[in-house]
């Protein structure tokens, strides 16, 4: 008796168990069928055309022919590191990198505060203006700046009709230049990832801190600094490869003279045909770009981790 | 006294971010040609000149075209993958969304050089025209779109009430109706984010597009682009006013769909 209900029960079992196999395999051929497109489209328009490039920076270039040659070598990356005029653009490009991301990180913070606390009615509205130049486009921002900065712009006219300057100040084609554009085009990234993260920190947790007799920048450094910090981290990163590979704002600030990695790459390709070298470069660009944004995440989490 | 300085800081960081479109707006409104301050007049015939410069009106027409196709397929690809991350739990899901977001990782310029060689490879390989084609653009574009459609739906997929859709199916709706009656018009506004952000995206790039157009044809980015190369005058500015004014429109009216400052 005992015995022939263990049998059936075995038997249902087993039947439920199979009912269920084949209903997971059915979510998982429908799961297959919708991920199916997108998969593909991502995986032969971008990860092989990656792997090609990859397979390119280890070929040969024959300057006198203009011509790639299939090669195995690692010709390319050396030649990069050991010309001082690449590791200077790429030094440049990192210092460059830097200071937008700290100029972005002082001018962001008190901004995304506000947004994120304000009771306006017209938060939307100003969260729009933050958003609105995002999507606008580099190269019109650029030309924004070029009316502020030429020799007859909006600055120089102003300064020498106020009598504070004689001559005109150079500021197109600085260094300067490029990275008041490009902190200019990536503030709003910034904004907008501490703005979300702040939203999350309840106003209570800084009453509590003011409170117990905490004065402003106390609270700030131990309360919302490192309640903050998941966006601060998520704003750094950003911001930080943005500005390893702009392209239009050294382009068209920085002139011709003023190289980055983005542009020195195009030139590559663009300019001498040198496939190899040029893929080459982009790879050790997008390295560097993911090792220091790897590396600040890590150094960060350990850091702040009780 | 603190509040003060605080509002006063946000202030100058808003102003630091609006200042060069509101000088580009100015200078589309000069009387000379030479974009010198204080200008000597005012005029509004830069903007009548632009329809005289082929190059920004086919730029426009292009990366329009570019643009709401790239926006069609990405949806349509975008918005079943989401599904399938929210909903189902499989061995290498987190690959899955990782691999659909690389395009938002990976720099313009490597995606412009890595999509260049590979359309030089396939061209040997197949024997057929493809780089510098139309559908060679718009294949880029369209996965430059994919990430933030499938970002956005499933964010808009995360607090999603599951049992609706069962009540439709004991209702007797079939699997297809029930998606279109009931799981789409609660996820419409991730949907019209993604398809805003994707357009934007699409519409603005100018790295990957760089090396993917083919001679005599051009993407407005880059028409913008190649002329400030050359010269800043009251032409560009205006074009530059045209954009800002089109993109700003397209965002009032995502809006009225969908609260901007929810999905940023």
């Amino acid at each position: 008796m005992t015995l022939t209900t263990t049998a059936r029960g075995n038997i249902s079992a087993l039947a439920a168990q199979r009912i269920a196999t084949e209903e997971r395999g059915g979510a998982r051929l429908t799961a297959a069928s919708l991920s199916a497109p997108a998969t593909i489209l991502v995986a032969i328009g971008l990860l092989i055309p990656l792997v090609i490039l990859f397979r390119y920076s280890l070929n040969e270039f024959v300057a006198q022919r203009k011509m790639m040659v299939e090669a195995v070598t690692l010709a390319n990356y050396v030649k990069f590191f050991t010309d001082p005029y690449y590791t200077n653009v790429l030094f440049r490009t990192l210092r460059v990198a830097i200071t937008v991301t700290a100029i972005c990180l002082v001018m962001g913070f008190p901004l995304a505060y506000v947004l994120a606390r304000t009771q306006s009615r017209f938060k939307n509205l100003l969260i729009m203006l933050v958003v609105l130049p995002l999507f606008v486009g580099n190269a019109v921002r650029a030309a924004g700046w070029m009316t502020l900065f030429g020799s007859k712009g909006a600055i120089n006219a102003t300064l020498m009709g106020l009598g504070l300057i004689s001559e005109p100040l150079e500021i197109m084609y600085t260094e300067t230049a490029v990275i008041i554009g490009i902190a200019a085009v990536n503030l709003p990234f910034m904004v907008l990832s501490l703005q979300s993260v702040i939203e999350g920190i309840g106003r209570d947790v800084e009453e509590a801190a003011f409170s117990l007799g905490a004065n402003p920048a106390a609270m700030f450094r131990r309360v919302l600094w490192p309640l903050a910090l998941p966006g601060v981290l998520a704003g750094t990163i950003l911001t930080f490869i943005l500005g390893m590979n702009a392209y239009a704002t050294p382009v068209l600030l920085g002139g011709p003279q003023f190289q980055m990695m983005g542009p020195l790459v195009y030139g590559q390709f663009a300019g001498v045909s040198n496939w190899p070298f040029g893929a080459a470069i982009s790879f050790v660009l997008m390295t560097a770009t993911l090792l220091l944004s790897v590396t600040a995440n890590l150094i960060v989490q350990r850091r702040y981790r009780r | 006294m603190g509040r003060w300085a605080l509002n006063g800081a946000a202030g100058l960081a808003l102003g630091f971010i609006l200042l060069p479109l509101i000088f580009v707006t100015w200078l589309a409104f000069f009387r000379q040609e030479i974009p010198s301050f204080p200008p000597e007049g005012y005029s509004l015939r830069w903007f009548a000149a632009i329809a005289d410069e082929r190059k920004f009106v086919d730029g426009f027409f292009l990366s329009l075209r570019l643009g709401v196709l790239a926006t069609l397929i990405g949806l349509a690809v975008g918005v079943p993958a989401a599904l399938c991350l929210a909903r189902f739990r499989f061995p290498g899901r987190e690959t899955l969304g990782s691999l659909l977001l690389l395009p938002l990782v990976v720099p313009g310029v490597v995606l412009g050089t890595s999509m260049y060689v590979f359309h030089v490879e396939a061209e040997h390989a197949l024997d057929m025209d493809i780089l510098g084609t139309f559908l060679a653009l718009l294949a880029g574009h369209s996965i430059v779109v994919i990430p933030w459609v499938v970002r956005l739906v499933t964010a808009s997929l995360a607090g999603f009430d599951r049992t609706v859709e069962e009540a439709a199916q004991n209702l007797g709706a079939n699997p297809w109706v029930t998606f279109f009656r009931v799981t789409l018009p609660m996820i419409r506004p991730g949907i019209v984010a993604g398809a805003l952000f994707g357009f934007v995206t699409s519409f603005g790039n100018l790295e990957m597009s760089l090396f993917l157009v083919g001679p005599g044809r051009t993407t407005l980015p880059i028409a913008i682009l190649q002329y400030l190369e050359w010269r800043i005058d009251p032409t560009i500015a205006a074009v530059s006013v045209l954009q800002i004014l089109l993109i700003g429109g397209a965002m009032l009216v995502t809006d009225r769909f969908v609260k901007i400052s929810r999905v940023v």
